[in-house]
């Protein structure tokens, strides 16, 4: 069914430079999308987390036997290492000693707001995002899928196609009817929050 | 104002916009990528590297059974670990390419470049090889592929690996330089010596001075020219070795930068003698004179010792010679 994502891996265990310039062109960016649309870290801890779950993919390539999408296998590495950078945060301890020669300067720049950024949109935005992916996470995997590739991806619907393992007019009708089965959940939220937007 | 008419929140234009908005996400930089790209590249690489052996199944789930107890031993080591203030144990001097990743706590890693401060509690990974500037005094030099850990302000320990340390005679002396492996630890009494860890033995190799090995049974005492063989189980074997030549030339290749402006050339010759591990010794009193009264000008940066003590010789009245394993000094040519 991933033949075409079977073949690249073997490719990549053979060890051919072009089929891992594949690999990570077309996975990198959207697992730094899917972490980033599941969380609120900063960049640098955004990157290190998928840093490793790349790291432990590639380190891992036997294990993958194609009987889901490269990169359906690719997020459940990403979901893992994501679920235990949370649990290892919390299990940091919450404060900064001041005794330490640098931990002023990093609580300073812990707490400058980012330039040209508007702190109640990013608040709304943010919000909003959370509301949506509750919705999304409601839905049946593979509709949530859909929209994520689609909208947050920006993936066209033959590649989308590709990775459900669908024609591309299923495809094109799985999309409708995901988007309808959303727009639904979200217009019970806006009623529920009582205006026309659920994160107003 | 301008009176907007009210949008439909369910048409599929909202809806679309709605989740474009929502799920449109800042990508990374091209410098970040390039970074993410470069460390999963080398992983990739490693990793094709080791072949990836078939495993039959049965091996298979006997590893997997034997990782798993690993790692709850790993955590239940790490929920148990005692807290330990984060002070400072040196700064990094030079990064060889590859450089130096650092994780500190359990989320936060990092690459660090020359000048960084290396902490108590950091876990160190070399791609490549690293010359750090002990707080302390001294230096530590680490190969590439060595993983090791910053216990305490004057303590490490060395997983696997090869690492050098340099505490020269007069250094910061309150508790000895300590470094801990897997068969017991090696403390300096001021001196130069090699650590080296693999899966099965330890090697220590002392080049001046004097160290104490405490094992987990005996406790030995080895001077300047002496190696020990460290395997688990077995008598600790130990013999003599030279402290000069090629195997220790990775040491010399991330020697600290020696600043001679100002300075007298008697310390720039005793610096390459305790670098090249080799004694100094000259051939008549007047060479001994000049050596002492010469004060050199100038820069020797990034250069080998070697290197250096020809270049800084060509510009004075002195010729030197190597001598069985002497650097041999003398007046005229």
């Amino acid at each position: 069914m991933y033949e075409a994502d079977r073949a690249l891996v073997t490719r990549m265990r053979a060890g051919e430079q072009r089929a891992f310039d594949e690999f990570f062109k077309a996975s990198a960016p959207r697992l730094v999308a899917f972490i980033a649309r599941r969380s609120a870290l900063d960049l640098a801890t955004l990157e290190d987390i998928v840093q490793c779950a790349l790291i432990k993919a590639v380190r891992n390539l036997a294990s993958y036997r194609g009987e889901a999408a490269l990169f359906t296998w690719l997020t459940e590495i990403g979901r893992h290492e994501l679920a235990d950078a949370y649990r290892k945060a919390a299990r940091r301890p919450a404060h900064l000693s001041l005794d330490e020669p640098d931990s002023i300067a990093r609580v300073e720049e812990q707490l400058r707001a980012p330039e040209n950024q508007e702190p109640i949109a990013q608040l709304q935005a943010a919000a909003q995002r959370t509301e949506v992916m509750k919705i999304l996470q409601s839905l049946p995997p593979h509709y949530a899928h859909a929209l994520e590739a689609k909208y947050g991806d920006g993936m066209s619907v033959e590649a989308i196609a590709r990775q459900l393992g669908l024609t591309g007019i299923a495809t094109q009708s799985v999309l409708a009817r995901a988007r309808d089965a959303f727009r639904q959940r979200w217009l019970e939220a806006s009623t529920d929050a009582g205006d026309g937007d659920p994160v107003k | 104002m301008t009176d907007q008419p009210p949008t439909n929140p369910g048409s599929d234009s909202n809806i679309e916009r709605t989740l474009t908005d929502a799920l449109r996400t800042q990508p990374l930089s091209e410098p970040r990528l390039g970074r993410l790209r470069a460390a999963v590249a080398r992983e990739w690489l490693a990793a094709m590297g080791a072949g990836e052996p078939a495993i039959p199944m049965r091996t298979r789930w006997l590893v997997l059974a034997a990782a798993a107890v690993i790692a709850a031993v790993t955590t239940a080591l790490w929920v148990a670990r005692p807290t330990i203030p984060a002070a400072s144990i040196g700064s990094m001097t030079r990064v060889e390419e590859g450089g130096l990743a650092v994780r500190s706590g359990l989320l936060q890693q990092r690459r660090l470049k020359s000048g960084d401060l290396l902490r108590v509690g950091d876990r160190l990974t070399a791609r490549g090889p690293v010359l750090v500037t002990l707080t302390r005094g001294g230096t530590l030099r680490i190969a590439a592929g060595s993983s090791l850990s910053a216990t305490g302000p004057a303590e490490l320990s060395l997983e696997r690996g090869l690492i050098y340390l340099d505490i020269p005679p007069g250094s910061n002396t309150e508790s000895p330089f300590r470094v801990a492996t897997k068969v017991g630890a090696v403390e300096h009494v001021g001196t130069e010596f090699e650590v080296k860890s693999d899966d099965k033995t330890v090697r220590v190799r002392v080049r001046e001075g004097r160290i104490r090995f405490l094992g987990t049974a005996d406790t030995i005492v080895a001077d300047a020219g002496t190696e020990l063989l460290v395997t688990p189980g077995k008598t600790i074997l130990q013999r003599s070795i030279h402290t000069y030549g090629g195997e220790w030339l990775w040491t010399a290749a991330l020697a600290p930068n020696y600043e001679i402006e100002g300075r007298p050339l008697i310390g720039f010759l005793t610096w390459v003698s305790r670098e090249l591990g080799r004694p100094l010794d000259f051939a008549d009193a007047n060479a001994r004179q000049i050596a002492d009264r010469t004060i050199l000008h100038g820069s020797i940066r990034d250069q080998s010792p070697f290197e250096a003590m020809s270049n800084v010789l060509a510009t004075t009245s002195l010729t030197y010679e190597i001598r069985g394993d002497t650097i041999w000094v003398r007046s005229g040519p």
